[in-house]
């Protein structure tokens, strides 16, 4: 299998341009048959491939994990931006929760706290392993979490035990907001960015106080599930033509002032031509 | 005030009247009340109450101005104007009230306590005129109470407000009951309409919410329409049987006492298995909403529920989400249930 892992920093275009020439080189004899994509850019990506699905992660991660964890009954994932739990019965999703207003406990939260004490993101989790004492950090919110560490550093608790500090705080602040009131059954399969972390992994296993399951391609999972389910869609598509990553992909941004909703409308372009836009909340407004 | 008096200058019999003819005057106050213009804030209660208030008006002689449809304006307006700790539907009633301030002679604004012993609104509906008058010092505000637990009924509310405006208690008490019976009709037409939908075989969610949020255009309306664009058909609390409703919300807590929470909880046990889902709309920082939605999703059993939370959002993407594998997990169950 093809696959990467990358940031978009803040530019999904250019970074499914960079994500697609990656492939090339992994698999350069193989081609496209179909294209899924998932995620918070799913649209936008969708549009700019033409891709055959253009799924919800919720279904893209139940799909991927049931094709490695045919038993699985609880999805623990947390990604870049969000986290979620997707409940399993029977091979069937029963009941999902996402996080709410804030991302609170999120890969971005870790990354960031991992900048502020200058050390590498993928080194934390080691680091974690490491402590003997993982300092206390309040998990209610992230950014009392933030004040909590820097308080705790200041009392003199090394970068080891800051670290463990700040993966309890994470796998606490999840069970404590997004699996609230769930019913976490085993077999329980950790996934995201985030699962490659052991520190945090440790921490869920002994707040769970049950074995939990990390795929080697755990942070694959929902771009697996999309690529499942567009291989099952697809009709006899056109071979994906790689040339289409020379063009420019252009968004512009305007808001309507048709009527007083003021739709903030975002127009897709592939040169000159409109691909799709979206942003209409009424009926009257233009793009 | 100010065309008030040019209304009477206008007013053909001007000269005796500014003789101060008392016939004249008479006649040219009737002919200002007559005219007089009242406001409608198409938020909050208007969502439970909107037809009785417009028959009312409308039958003891008074033109009536509902606002538009909320957009993301009146939203923007009444965040500006309140308190940033208020509610999103309060925050939504705001600017609605500031786009008929200058346009109306006068703003409905009730205040809603208690509904009988047991039972009474969130305390944001007590303070409410007082928040507006407070908020926007020159609105021209009517109001009435609604205290049940007081030992006074809805019909004394309605013809102390017909007083105000100079209406006797009986004109006042025949267009209350007018009113009553428009705002009845209604009811029992979109409750046909729901039962069926209920009826029917397509795929259904129930949108349990409080009424001001599942109508508004701009929350429950957009919701509806994601809902839809999905191919289910959205159903709704607020259009069930309320009686029936606050008899059944008895299975779920025999405890809760503010009016609306219990109507939406009634409608949960009366829908949970007819329709394939259920989806808890909610606004932040609702606090009634917090416990009860708690208290539903602990206790609701063999039904797929989830729960929404809008606050003043603009990007769609989260609520298209969160429909979108909602629905999935349906298409899904479908064939096992």
């Amino acid at each position: 299998m093809a696959s990467a892992y990358i940031w978009t920093q803040g530019d999904p275009i250019g970074a499914v341009k960079r994500l697609l020439n990656i492939l090339r080189r992994q698999a350069p004899d193989a081609e496209i048959g179909s294209i899924g994509t998932t995620g918070s850019a799913r649209k936008l990506i969708g549009a700019m491939l033409h891709a055959d699905v253009v799924k919800n992660e919720i279904t893209a991660h139940a799909v991927g994990t049931l094709s490695r964890h045919a038993d699985v009954r609880t999805i623990i994932e947390i990604g870049g931006q969000d986290s979620k739990i997707i409940l399993i019965e029977d091979g069937i999703v029963k009941d999902y929760a996402m996080n709410t207003l804030c991302a609170a406990g999120t890969g971005a939260f870790l990354s960031s706290q991992a900048k502020r004490l200058e050390i590498p993101i993928e080194a934390m989790g080691d680091m974690a392993m490491q402590s003997q004492s993982p300092a206390k950090i309040a998990a209610r919110c992230t950014v009392f979490a933030e004040s909590d560490m820097i308080h705790k550093a200041q009392a003199g608790y090394s970068k080891m035990d800051l670290v463990a500090g700040l993966c309890r705080a994470v796998a606490a602040n999840y069970l404590n907001n997004v699996g609230k009131g769930k019913q976490i059954v085993s077999p329980i399969v950790f996934q995201g960015g985030v699962s490659k972390n052991k520190g945090v992994l440790a921490a869920f296993q002994e707040e769970l106080g049950e074995k939990i399951h990390v795929d080697a391609d755990s942070h694959l999972m929902g771009a697996l599930g999309a690529a499942i389910l567009s291989q099952k869609k697809t009709t006899h598509r056109k071979p994906f033509d790689f040339s289409m990553l020379q063009m420019e992909y252009v968004t512009r941004a305007h808001i309507c002032s048709g009527c007083t909703n003021n739709c903030e409308i975002v127009q897709f372009y592939r040169g000159d031509t409109l691909l799709d836009s979206w942003g209409k909340r009424c009926e009257g407004s233009v793009g | 005030m100010k065309d008030r008096m040019e209304t009477i200058r206008s007013f053909s019999c001007l000269e005796n009247f500014e003789r101060g003819d008392i016939n004249c005057t008479k006649l040219a106050i009737l002919h200002l009340v007559m005219h007089m213009k009242i406001g409608l804030p198409k938020a909050l209660l208007y969502y439970r109450y909107g037809v009785l208030w417009e028959t009312f008006f409308h039958e003891l002689g008074f033109d009536v101005e509902v606002s538009a449809d909320t957009s993301k304006e009146t939203l923007e307006i009444g965040t500006k104007t309140t308190l940033d700790e208020n509610c999103l539907p309060l925050k939504i009633f705001m600017g609605h009230v500031k786009s008929l301030i200058g346009q109306c002679d006068r703003i409905l604004v009730p205040r809603f306590s208690r509904t009988s012993k047991t039972e009474e609104y969130c305390v944001r509906f007590w303070g409410l005129p007082d928040v507006v008058q407070n908020t926007f010092p020159n609105a021209p505000i009517i109001s009435y109470n609604l205290d049940i637990g007081l030992h006074r009924s809805e019909a004394a509310a309605f013809i102390k407000i017909g007083h105000t405006l100079g209406k006797s208690k009986s004109a006042a008490f025949q267009a209350y009951r007018a009113g009553c019976r428009a705002q009845q009709r209604l009811e029992q037409q979109n409750m046909r309409v729901q039962s069926t939908q209920l009826h029917k075989s397509d795929k259904k969610i129930l949108i349990a919410a409080q009424p001001y949020l599942i109508h508004d255009a701009y929350v429950g309306g957009q919701l509806q329409k994601m809902i839809a664009q999905q191919g289910v058909t959205p159903v709704f609390s607020d259009r069930c049987n309320r009686r029936l409703c606050r008899a059944l919300s008895k299975e779920i807590s025999n405890d809760l006492y503010w009016s609306l929470n219990k109507e939406m909880i009634g409608a949960i046990e009366l829908c949970k298995n007819q329709v394939d889902g259920i989806i808890l709309l909610t606004a932040f920082p609702c606090g009634s909403d917090a416990l009860v939605n708690e208290l539903v999703l602990r206790r609701v059993q063999n039904v797929p529920i989830i729960q929404i939370l809008m606050d003043e959002h603009t990007a769609p993407a989260g609520l298209e989400t969160r429909i979108e594998s909602f629905v999935d997990i349906l298409a899904k169950r479908r064939p096992y249930a």
